[in-house]
């Protein structure tokens, strides 16, 4: 009855170890997010970008090592590549300038990129439709007033016609990001300026790199042209080495003169301890001789 | 060197035999070890993600226990070079654990620098490239520097013991143990001439741990201190951290003494006389620190700086509970219960010294944390638990790793060399002490 009672406990306690695994429900698949952007650089190159991440924990994490396929076309979708996603989740794809592209009746372009996804990870699917932009960017000095100058054109039936009331953004890159300088809207001529600051610094020779893009734009894209000229003020960025401070190579010399003194101090008395041993070790050898001649 | 069997048998329980107990202790504190080992390798190989230190805090535990460690370590030179230095009477069973607990604490604090450094891998850089700027390069040569006396000192205290077990014909160690005495004891046979150089020597090193052990741990104040910080920007701090670790030093000196004198009925020579001396210098330390306590945090607290109120704010909403603990009650318990001549009994007093050690590691919490949780910039798009810390089981089981070679190190010491030291106590003075 004992013994019973005791196999009873024993396979209740062990019972939900057990139960997890065999009543389990079907693991649920990781839902993807899939997203496609288009970019074109000042070179005029033309780049899809797949961003394949998911959500845990309320944090967006990258899905590295997964094959994305572009595709072009709308109704009838040809293939342009397979890339596998880099460890932040990234696929790119660089379209080549001699490749030609089919455009709808309205001169935009279909692009999308497709997850076909696996055992864990549900499929998923990101489109976006494009039209191309021309942007260009002049920069002009008159009377020492710096003005960046965007004009953005489209060809539409064979004609090149402006862009109106779209943003273009201007900024500088800084260190770790860009400073933005303006956010310009373009007018009817799809031509927009804005006067440069004089007080940004450059490098030591005053270069400064100017962007203006099209962000995220619904019909554009992501666009932009760079432009690099001496418009910043000269800096020199070496770090001083004439005199001694805190942030300079060499330290103050009142510095060195205390640690010196408070090391030179403190292993003086090591050295003096050190020395009392081996004069310890020689009063015994000295003692133990004396024994030995007696 | 002669001694008599009775003393050399206390105090030096397990050098000749291994009892069980010590085995059994031993292997549970192994077994704390192995785990904070594992929390290791788990970090090593997953990197920091694992611990709860995250872009806003990037000290966590480790800090603290690197902190609280080294103050164990500087106290304990402190107390035995006072001590020493001073001829104080009553020392001489005490002295001893005192001087372990500065070379233990030592041993063990910088590996909590190792564990929270992101890239070990370039830990050769501070000595490659050192600027002596930067007070982590002060940090550096004061901990080797630090380390280097201690050992010497700690040495020098052993000398005579380890001439009194080597000349001692009737002692049944292992023939390696005998060789490690000889060799150990340089031939010291307690000349006067001899006798004389032991003492100066020991003397200088007394004075020269007790300049170290201060210099030491306001250097490491100073990291704290020359970092413009809310709660860390102070001029109080290198002598605060001063008085903070003889606090906890003392506190840990009354446990150990409680622990020894238990396990190896050391009741003969650790008396009830030992425990309210160091119970009465824990209070007046526990005085001077709460004075210092005050002072620092009333002058943040006037001043109204906006970061230093935000973050007098947080001490007293998110750490509520702590703050309280560590600066309420784990200073004035310990006072109450030593000032009054009727609450001296030893268990209150070893209490007494667990609230003050336990509430001074909690303090060091909140000095580092909550100033790392109040920064000047607010880190742009960063999810709301990466700004606060919580730490992980990494970083516990490696808190306790450390607490067990602490203990395990003692343990090992104990196999080697009196616990207390045989040549102090069989001094003429001996009955006086004991009385």
């Amino acid at each position: 009855m004992r013994k019973k009672t005791i196999y009873t406990i024993l396979v209740l306690s062990v019972l939900p170890f057990f139960t997890s695994g065999t009543f389990a429900q079907e693991v649920t698949k990781i839902s993807p997010y899939v997203t496609l952007q288009y970019f074109k650089n000042t070179d005029d190159q033309r780049i899809l970008q797949t961003t394949l991440t998911y959500s845990k924990n309320r944090a967006e994490l990258p899905l590295s090592g997964m094959e994305i396929s572009f595709f072009t076309g709308a109704d009838k979708k040809e293939s342009l590549a397979k890339v596998l996603t880099d460890n932040k989740g990234v696929a790119r794809f660089e379209l080549s300038t001699d490749f030609k592209l089919n455009s709808d009746k309205d001169g935009m372009w279909s692009f999308s990129s497709e997850f076909k996804g696996n055992d864990t990870i549900a499929s998923g699917t990101s489109e976006v439709t494009i039209k191309d932009v021309r942007l260009a960017m002049t920069l002009t000095l008159v009377d020492s007033i710096r003005t960046i100058s965007v004009k953005a054109t489209v060809i539409e039936s064979g004609k090149e016609k402006p862009v109106s009331g779209e943003a273009v953004k201007v900024y500088v890159p800084r260190m770790f990001s860009l400073l933005p300088i303006s956010e310009l809207t373009l007018n009817e001529a799809g031509e927009a300026s804005v006067e440069f600051p004089a007080d940004l610094p450059g490098d030591k020779e005053g270069n400064l790199t100017l962007v203006a893009r099209f962000e995220e734009n619904p019909a554009f894209g992501n666009v932009e042209k760079r432009e690099t000229l001496k418009w910043g003020l000269t800096t020199d960025y070496s770090v001083p080495t004439s005199h001694r401070a805190l942030w300079t190579k060499t330290a103050p010399k009142w510095m060195i003169y205390t640690l010196s003194v408070l090391l030179i101090g403190v292993w003086g008395h090591y050295l003096f301890a050190l020395i009392s041993l081996i004069r310890i070790k020689m009063d015994a050898k000295r003692k133990a001789k004396e024994e030995y001649r007696i | 060197m002669e001694a008599d069997r009775k003393l050399i048998s206390d105090l030096t329980p397990e050098i000749e035999k291994t009892s069980i107990k010590w085995y059994v202790t031993f292997f549970i504190l192994f077994a704390i070890f192995s785990v904070g080992v594992y929390g290791l390798y788990q970090q090593i190989s997953k990197g920091h993600i694992v611990t709860g230190m995250r872009d806003n805090v990037v000290w966590g535990f480790y800090i603290v226990n690197f902190i609280f460690f080294m103050g164990l370590s500087y106290s304990g030179a402190l107390i035995s070079g006072v001590l020493h230095l001073f001829h104080t009477g009553w020392r001489k069973p005490i002295i001893r654990m005192a001087e372990l607990i500065t070379i233990i604490s030592l041993i063990i604090g910088p590996f909590f620098i190792f564990f929270c450094i992101g890239r070990l891998d370039r830990l050769h850089f501070l000595f490659l490239y050192p600027r002596i700027q930067s007070p982590i390069t002060w940090d550096v040569i004061a901990i080797i520097t630090d380390l280097a006396g201690c050992f010497l000192y700690l040495y020098l205290s052993f000398i005579e013991d380890f001439a009194i077990l080597r000349d001692y014909p009737d002692l049944k160690v292992a023939p390696w143990k005998k060789k490690l005495y000889k060799t150990l004891s340089l031939g010291f046979t307690g000349t006067e001439q001899q006798h004389k150089i032991l003492s100066n020597a020991r003397m200088v090193m007394a004075a020269m741990v007790i300049a170290i052990a201060i210099i030491v741990y306001s250097v490491l104040a100073w990291i704290f201190g020359v970092t413009l910080q809310p709660g860390w920007h102070s001029t109080i701090f290198g002598p605060y951290f001063v008085i903070a670790a003889v606090f906890s030093g003392t506190g840990l000196l009354i446990i150990l003494m409680w622990i020894f004198r238990k396990i190896y009925h050391l009741e003969e020579y650790i008396t009830q006389r030992h425990f309210v001396n160091v119970g009465v210098l824990l209070t007046v330390i526990a005085a001077f620190y709460g004075y210092f306590t005050f002072s620092d945090y009333l002058t943040k607290w006037y001043g109204s700086i906006k970061m230093d109120s935000i973050l007098i704010d947080k001490l007293f909403t998110d750490y509520y509970s702590l703050f309280i603990f560590a600066n309420y009650i784990g200073i004035l318990l310990p006072c109450i219960i030593i000032a009054f001549p009727k609450f001296r009994t030893i268990p209150n007093i070893t209490i007494a010294a667990i609230i003050a050690v336990t509430a001074l590691w909690v303090n060091r919490y909140i000095i580092v944390i909550p100033t790392l949780e109040t920064p000047f910039l607010p880190i742009q798009d960063t999810r709301p638990d990466w700004i606060t810390y919580s730490p992980t089981w990494v970083e516990w089981s490696l808190t306790f790793a450390g607490v067990s070679v602490f203990a395990m190190l003692f343990m090992l010491v104990s196999k080697i060399a009196p616990i207390i030291s045989i040549s102090e106590m069989q001094e003429k003075d001996k009955n006086e002490i004991l009385k």
